[in-house]
């Protein structure tokens, strides 16, 4: 099977097991949605107050929880089926791409759910002609989480205290990722260029990817 | 040993005279006592940086060649790193109140990447602590090491990239905006602190070896007992 077809599978097979258990939208996404709810409660439901905050809640939410989407996909793979990939000779960069492009279809997806849930209950200003560069963010910042949280899930494969201790490790690394999201909107609403947050996405997400592939040998080694 | 010793002895010596210097060089008129924060605050953040790229190129090394004491190397230098990294936001801080009117602003880049960076390597030091088997740890932590450097020049550009209320570079490639008297306390203070890293960095890998030794001559139950090798069955 060539590299991209390789990928291709990868992907296909992660999003159907995504489709069959259908976690992210029966369990994560509801318990998100719990979680903006809890925010407004605790913002005192103070309408001028929620609409200035809510995109930098959707943006946290996401975060944090697209994060555990993500770390969520590399918790499946079991030794034994590890030791099935190694035995189906499947390149280790083929699946660390294969595995970042069905996480990140998942967030993405996960996170433009989420931005209309926050829009209904926060009701936020949006600056005109927000949609494409916030599809933009969205998906820069998907892609980015995807890659970053794939390779976190494989340092922490196996270990006692695995979720938390890949948070830790996803949450400063992705600050870029959040900072280059979250201000693409602030600068549209401040009428100053989008330009240099969308590189910035860019340039993160090109950095995690070929991170990620240069190091997909070592990391699946040191998976097993 | 008596290597490490001496190198202390040295390092002490240098930051004493360090110590010196920054006591008897000239103060800024507006800052007063609080400009020789700076000898303390510069060299401790240059010294966390040198120390977390240390880490990374310990990591690539043991990534290539397989050998522990490159992940000895790498480990060391992330905990040195996160030493001084603390204490030079801890001084940021105080010289920040003094002189800012606050020891603490959100909207300061350089702030908030310097503590960023401070849990990106409590984070490869916690996946440290949770993995037992020192090949896997070595592997592990080196793929982290690797990537978490990505985070030192986003700390150091972070004044350039954004607009800050932390000034930018004092020395540049094309000078320095400091007085001469300064900025030659300045560097005296980061080469002094250079060499207590080096002293530091010696012990702590010394340590690690004490460390492994330690926990290789730990007698856990079951270790005498050998399963049965096929060479060892006859007249079967």
């Amino acid at each position: 099977m060539s590299f991209t077809g390789q990928i291709r599978e990868v992907a296909r097979v992660d999003l159907v097991v995504e489709r069959r258990t259908g976690d992210t939208f029966r369990i994560v996404l509801p318990f998100a949605i719990v979680t903006l709810i809890i925010f407004s409660l605790s913002l005192g439901g103070e309408v001028a107050i929620l609409r200035t905050v809510g995109p930098a809640v959707f943006w946290a939410i996401s975060v944090l929880f697209g994060m555990q989407l993500a770390l969520r996909a590399s918790a499946l793979d079991s030794p034994t089926r590890r030791d099935l990939m190694l035995l189906l000779n499947l390149d280790p960069a083929a699946r660390f791409l294969g595995r970042t492009l069905a996480s990140s279809t998942i967030v993405l997806v996960f996170m433009a759910v989420l931005f209309a849930t926050m829009v209904v209950l926060f009701d936020p200003s949006l600056p005109g002609g927000w949609f494409w560069p916030l599809l933009a963010a969205i998906s820069l910042a998907a892609i980015g989480l995807a890659a970053l949280s794939t390779l976190a899930g494989g340092v922490a494969a196996g270990t006692r205290n695995r979720s938390s201790l890949a948070s830790l490790i996803v949450a400063p690394l992705a600050i870029p990722i959040v900072v280059g999201a979250s201000q693409v909107l602030e600068a549209m609403e401040r009428n100053s260029g989008i330009l240099l947050w969308i590189l910035l996405l860019i340039t993160s997400d090109l950095a995690l990817l070929v991170a990620g592939v240069g190091l997909s040998r070592p990391l699946e080694e040191a998976s097993r | 040993m008596r290597r490490v010793q001496i190198i202390f002895l040295v390092a002490t010596a240098a930051v004493a005279y360090g110590a010196y210097l920054a006591f008897t060089a000239p103060l800024d008129a507006l800052q007063g006592e609080f400009t020789r924060m700076i000898y303390i605050h510069v060299p401790t953040l240059w010294l966390a940086f040198l120390a977390f790229g240390v880490t990374a190129l310990g990591s690539i090394a043991y990534l290539i060649t397989r050998k522990p004491r490159w992940d000895r190397l790498a480990a060391s230098s992330a905990e040195i790193g996160v030493l001084f990294s603390v204490v030079g936001v801890f001084t940021g801080m105080v010289w920040g109140q003094a002189v800012w009117g606050q020891a603490w602003d959100w909207g300061d880049a350089r702030l908030a990447t310097t503590a960023v960076m401070i849990f990106v390597y409590l984070g490869y030091l916690a996946l440290r602590h949770s993995i037992a088997d020192p090949e896997v740890r070595a592997k592990r932590a080196a793929i982290l090491g690797a990537i978490a450097v990505i985070q030192v020049p986003l700390v150091y550009f972070s004044v350039n990239l954004v607009r800050t209320l932390h000034q930018t570079q004092s020395i540049r490639p094309d000078g320095s905006t400091m007085p001469t008297e300064i900025l030659v306390a300045l560097l005296v203070n980061v080469g002094a602190f250079t060499l207590l890293y080096i002293a530091l960095m010696m012990a702590r890998m010394h340590v690690a070896v004490l460390e492994e030794i330690r926990i290789g001559a730990t007698v856990v139950a079951g270790d005498a007992v050998a399963p049965p090798r096929l060479s060892d069955v006859k007249d079967v």
